[in-house]
């Protein structure tokens, strides 16, 4: 693997843990990363993090308040783990959609984002072969 | 009467593996890394998610801390590239906490040899 996509892919990876531990130990692990790298072998470390990831947010999911505690930092709510993975779903999802749109089928799904207190909330309308409509709202 | 300290539960290996690489002295993160597969014959590989996520939960309970925050000495960064790295030092509770833990993995040893030694003496 390139050195610079697989630092890219790990910093992605760390910009995934909560706040308060990147700020922690995100420059930390990232140097780790490259002594790792220079040394051979770094595919156990995307697992690792990846696990890590997993960890951090059903931490903070768990115990919303103790992360920010300790690092003077202020959580924005209890489900930004939850918020998080959605978000990742949702990417993926579009990236899936627009595979479909390329390919040639016509899309039965729509897709609109508003922002409500600087959470996005999602609109998916389902188009059923009978036109009945199913629309799917994620709340903030 | 003098009461008994609280009873801690097992520590996990990763944990475990961190307060035995911090027993030999101060270390920053890559040093516990190393000292872990050293101390381990290679046997054990800790990422650092794992030994972050651990060390913070070892310092949320006071067992490991800061070395730059505690009094004791610090050990000398062996190059210059190390001088800004953080470096972790095991606490009182921290040596308390590992002696414990070896005081138990003591004993599962002398349970396990005498039932071996059983099982042996019964077969012959």
């Amino acid at each position: 693997m390139n050195r610079a996509f697989a630092r890219l892919a790990y910093r992605l990876l760390l910009s995934l843990h909560p706040a308060s531990f990147q700020d922690e130990f995100g420059s930390e692990m990232l140097w780790i990363f490259d002594e790792e790298y220079s040394q051979g072998g770094v595919a156990y470390m995307f697992l690792d993090g990846l696990i890590s990831v997993l960890r951090q947010c059903v931490r903070v999911e768990k115990n919303p308040g103790q992360m920010s505690i300790a690092s003077g930092e202020i959580i924005t709510g209890p489900g930004i783990g939850a918020v998080r993975f959605f978000q990742a779903g949702v990417t993926l999802s579009l990236i899936l959609f627009s595979l479909i749109r390329l390919g040639g089928h016509p899309s039965p799904f729509n897709l609109s984002v508003r922002w409500s207190d600087r959470v996005p909330c999602y609109t998916i309308t389902l188009q059923a072969p009978s036109h009945a409509e199913v629309v799917l709202e994620s709340t903030p | 009467m003098k009461s008994e300290p609280p009873k801690r539960p097992p520590l996990s290996s990763a944990t475990l593996h961190i307060l035995l690489a911090l027993a030999g002295g101060n270390l920053h993160g890559y040093g516990i890394i190393k000292e872990v597969t050293r101390n381990s014959d290679g046997h054990y590989r800790l990422g650092p998610g794992t030994l972050y996520d651990n060390l913070k939960k070892l310092m949320d309970a006071g067992l490991v801390a800061d070395a730059a925050t505690t009094s004791s000495s610090k050990r000398k960064p062996v190059s210059s590239k190390e001088d800004d790295r953080r470096f972790y030092t095991l606490t009182r509770d921290g040596k308390n906490a590992l002696a414990a833990e070896v005081d138990r993995l003591q004993s599962v040893v002398r349970e396990a040899k005498l039932r071996l030694q059983e099982a042996r003496t019964g077969k012959a």
